[in-house]
């Protein structure tokens, strides 16, 4: 009778999988992998761009059947899982949104608050939180999806990887995910930033493919600047120096350029290669205050006067220099965001850490108070190596 | 023979004839004698008998009656006929008047054959004629002479086909046990190496040995064998594959438990090991017990090599035995289910090849399985000048076209060639042709349930495995029981020098290998 019994459960827990009939099974061709999606405001309602990628464009070896790589789909909706949804109507597939790489937010939106898109965002559970969040800065997120760009064939991919790259080893970008712009935009120590991306030139041409026709196209999009948001609301840009200002002080600077003028005329550049920078914060006489310490190393990368490199005096003045203006970079970036009046660097978060009891007295009215904060610097700089020749050429140069 | 069940069928009249002749004493009368063998033998062809007389006796003195093929004819005239015939001219020279010689004098001093023994009835008479031996009859003695004449065309000792080495001893047994035996005593001079023979199969006859070191090997296992095989009652043993099944602890599991080798040296090493070796005659294949899940990734040359480039090549064949039981299923989940968990750009690739393939992707990998394991059994049984003609059709169609004609896509094709390839690693075939079994249902699996499916048929795998036993030996030791001194010969080859113990669940008594030397180093 057991045995009976057993057979009869086995028998059954064979069924289970016939009957289950492959659930939530997606072959790979049944998928629109959405690259890209981008959120503007249209008037009440939310316009969702979508760039789905055409994997047979994208990776054939056969050579492309002369087709874009990529589709963009449009919908409008009160919400924007309505508009996803919505696009149904127009997209071949569904929307597969696991392998995001960068999400646009129309600078619009921007302005007016985008927490409600957010939500989405983390809450589904399709997605990787891995893609990266920009901000359209002057345009729409749907015109910056409708670019078509050359070398990496899609657009999405291109923004991905030039913000990865670019603030690696530029630094006036910010390569920000879900995660940390969620808690940033919610933590009162803190304020969010966003990269800014535009479109330089013809906004029309970069819809076509023609624009990859010639080596120096026409149209492209880059990243330019970094936005200051007030909770979820954008509040001003930073521009180049104050963006690179910006990442040093939040210790997101990896390696950059930093150019300083050579003692006796003409300019010179070092490269960072290593940089920390650690903010010191601490309440006197009831005010708070805060310290930025930068330790940075630096090659000498491109020298452009006549300079005695060899000698270590001219590498201490050296390091003097492009102290000095790391600084000024910093000092431009604090004087921004103190006189909008957004603590974007996380000096309350230092004071929380430094001073509980005085953070939780004056939280709810951080903003003025850091915008009346005095700041002051410590930056230290060493030069490492001078590159693989010594004295400059300049040198040797007859005028 | 006994009947264990009831059920069965009594023994049909025939048997108990058989029976009553297999223990009929040898008859004084040599006639009677000859005319019983030639009918019991049916007058069979191949059976030579030979009879003496010496003049001035009184008619038959003296039969010689051998298997012709079996035994070898020239010791048969040279030692037992010359001599015989010598006698009797010497016998005469003294005293001119035959005598009667009884055949102990015959053994004692006329066969000047090595190898010589009584038989005392039918039945052992039978079976050493038919096995090669000579039997001698002498008139009015009412016992015969067995004499050692075994010699008959074999394959002789060749290179091993099927696990082949490229360091290391190259033999590989035949199908006579007695040079099986001879290639295993070779190796091992010890005389604590015993050899138990019996014949199994009632009508086959079969020479059955248990090999095993005295003092090495665990008593209770070798008295477990002894039993299993003398519970063995079938008609014929052609195979040892027959003693395996018959022998083994469990039948109904995918896994072998009884280990099998055609190499004298791996057999020599288990025995080092404690393990005992069945040898059964008319196979090259001799079957080792107990066996250990480990040892059927463990191969004769991981001992040869050095220590360092045995650990890796093993650690390579468990990566080996990972894509032969995971690999198709593994691609059917992550594409079907997991799509999220494949880089991008990966992701995009698959999905460009996927590009108009009518298909789902499990029945795409069940296609291409199907067709690998025809191509593969095809390329075992047809005519071996075929072979080539074969493979290349099979590349050709499913490799190549295909591809080309969008009804399988490119990777599927990796994912399956890789999966065979990976099945080849295994120096034992019987695990390869286990982890071709297993692939099926987990596909299955992964394309019901994703990878929880998969989850689920491996945690029903490794719970069958380790509930296995070979000889009361844990399948799954040294993992499952973790048996860390015995880790030294499991997944790692630690260098000789440092295996002290022999495996601890095999020799319960005697473990030690080696005095601790600290290294092979001299000492300064």
């Amino acid at each position: 009778m057991a045995r009976k019994a057993a057979w009869l459960f086995i028998f059954l827990l064979m069924l289970s999988p016939i009957l289950s009939g492959c659930w939530n099974r997606r072959e790979l061709n049944d998928l629109a992998i959405v690259a890209a999606v981008g959120i503007d405001k249209a008037k009440d309602k939310y316009l969702v761009t979508v760039q789905v990628v055409d994997p047979g464009e994208v990776a054939s070896r056969r050579g492309s059947a002369g087709q874009s790589p990529v589709s963009t789909y449009h919908a409008v909706g009160g919400t924007v899982f309505e508009a996803i949804r919505k696009m149904t109507t127009s997209t071949p597939r569904k929307l597969y949104f696991s392998h995001l790489r960068i999400f646009v937010i129309g600078e619009e939106l921007a302005r007016q608050g985008m927490g409600e898109v957010l939500d989405l965002l983390s809450r589904d559970q399709e997605g990787r939180t891995d893609f990266y969040i920009t901000v359209a800065k002057d345009t729409t997120a749907q015109a910056v999806l409708n670019v078509l760009t050359p070398l990496e064939k899609i657009p999405a991919s291109k923004l991905y990887a030039s913000l990865e790259v670019s603030a690696k080893s530029w630094a006036p970008t910010v390569a920000v995910q879900l995660d940390e712009l969620i808690t940033n935009i919610v933590d009162p120590g803190i304020q969010a930033t966003l990269t800014g991306v535009t479109i330089r030139g013809d906004l029309e041409a970069g819809n076509k493919k023609k624009n990859l026709e010639s080596p120096d196209v026409p149209t492209r999009i880059q990243y330019k600047g970094i936005a200051i948001f007030r909770g979820d609301k954008l509040v001003g840009w930073m521009n180049e120096e104050e963006s690179k200002g910006y990442s040093n002080i939040t210790d997101q600077l990896h390696s950059t350029v930093v150019e300083t003028a050579c003692p006796n005329g003409g300019k010179m550049a070092v490269e960072v290669i290593r940089s920390k920078t650690s903010i010191k914060a601490k309440i006197r006489d009831g005010k708070p205050e805060a310290e930025v310490i930068m330790h940075t190393e630096a090659n000498v990368a491109d020298v452009e006067c006549k300079i005695k490199l060899t000698k270590s005096s001219t590498l201490y003045e050296l390091e003097n220099a492009a102290g000095a203006a790391m600084q000024k970079h910093a000092e431009h970036a604090i004087v921004k965001a103190q006189r909008l009046k957004c603590d974007v660097f996380g000096f309350g978060d230092a004071i929380h850490r430094a001073a509980p009891g005085y953070w939780k007295h004056n939280k709810d009215n951080w903003d003025e108070q850091f915008a009346k904060m005095p700041i002051r610097f410590k930056v230290n700089v060493k030069i490492r190596r001078i590159g693989t020749i010594g004295e400059s050429i300049m040198n040797d140069l007859k005028e | 023979m006994k009947e264990t069940k009831g059920k069965k069928t009594p023994p049909a009249q025939a048997n108990s004839q058989d029976q009553a002749i297999k223990t009929k004493p040898i008859m004084p009368s040599l006639q009677d004698n000859l005319e019983l063998i030639r009918s019991q033998l049916g007058n069979s062809s191949d059976i030579v008998i030979r009879e003496l007389s010496y003049p001035g006796g009184d008619g038959l003195a003296l039969a010689v009656v051998y298997t012709d093929g079996l035994a070898d004819k020239q010791s048969v005239s040279e030692f037992i006929l010359e001599s015989a015939m010598l006698r009797d001219q010497m016998t005469r020279g003294e005293g001119g008047d035959a005598v009667r010689v009884s055949p102990q004098t015959l053994v004692n001093q006329v066969l000047s054959i090595s190898d010589t023994r009584d038989v005392p009835n039918y039945g052992s008479l039978f079976n050493a004629l038919l096995s090669g031996e000579t039997i001698v009859l002498v008139d009015g003695y009412a016992s015969a002479i067995a004499a050692g004449t075994r010699g008959w065309r074999d394959r002789g000792i060749n290179e091993t086909l099927t696990e082949t080495v490229v360091r290391g001893p190259k033999e590989a047994f035949t199908e006579t046990l007695r040079t099986n035996t001879a290639m295993i005593r070779r190796k091992i001079k010890d005389p604590n190496l015993w050899l138990e023979t019996r014949q199994i199969g009632r009508v086959t006859e079969t020479d059955v040995a248990i090999m095993f070191i005295k003092g090495i090997a665990d008593d209770k296992v070798v008295e477990e064998v002894r039993q299993r095989l003398d519970r063995i009652d079938i008609d014929g043993i052609l195979e040892s594959g027959y003693i395996e099944e018959l022998i083994q602890d469990e039948t109904y599991t995918p896994f072998p438990t009884v280990y099998n080798s055609e190499r004298p040296d791996v057999v020599a090493a288990e025995l080092l090991e404690g393990k005992i070796a069945i040898l059964v005659d008319g196979t090259p294949m001799v079957l080792i017990v107990p066996a250990l899940f480990v040892s059927f990734l463990h191969a004769a040359e991981d001992y040869y090599h050095r220590f360092d480039i045995s650990t890796l090549i093993r650690i390579l064949r468990y990566i080996g035995v990972f894509i032969a039981l995971f690999g198709p299923s593994l691609y059917v989940a992550i594409t079907t289910y997991h799509q999220e968990m494949l880089p991008t750009q990966l992701l995009y690739s698959l999905a460009a090849q996927r590009e108009g393939i009518p298909f789902p992707a499990f029945i795409e990998a069940i296609m291409m399985e199907v067709a690998f394991e025809i191509l593969r059994e095809a390329g075992l049984r047809m005519p071996r000048t075929i072979g080539p003609a074969v493979s290349i059709v099979g590349t050709l169609v499913i490799g190549q076209a295909a591809v080309e004609a969008g009804i399988i896509s490119a990777a599927m094709v990796i994912v399956v060639s890789t999966t065979a390839i990976a099945s080849f690693v295994f120096p034992s075939y019987s695990l390869a042709n286990t982890m071709r079994m297993l692939r099926f249902p987990l596909m299955g699996l992964a394309a019901t349930f994703g990878l929880y499916g998969i989850i689920i048929g491996t945690f029903a795998i490794v719970l069958h495995v380790s509930s296995l036993r070979s000889f009361g030996v844990p399948y799954m030791s040294p993992f499952a029981p973790l048996i860390l001194s015995d880790q030294k010969d499991a997944i790692f080859r630690i260098p000789h020098w440092a295996q002290f113990a022999r495996p601890r669940l095999i020799n319960r008594n005697n473990r030690k290998r080696q005095q601790k030397p600290s290294s092979a180093k001299p000492k300064p």
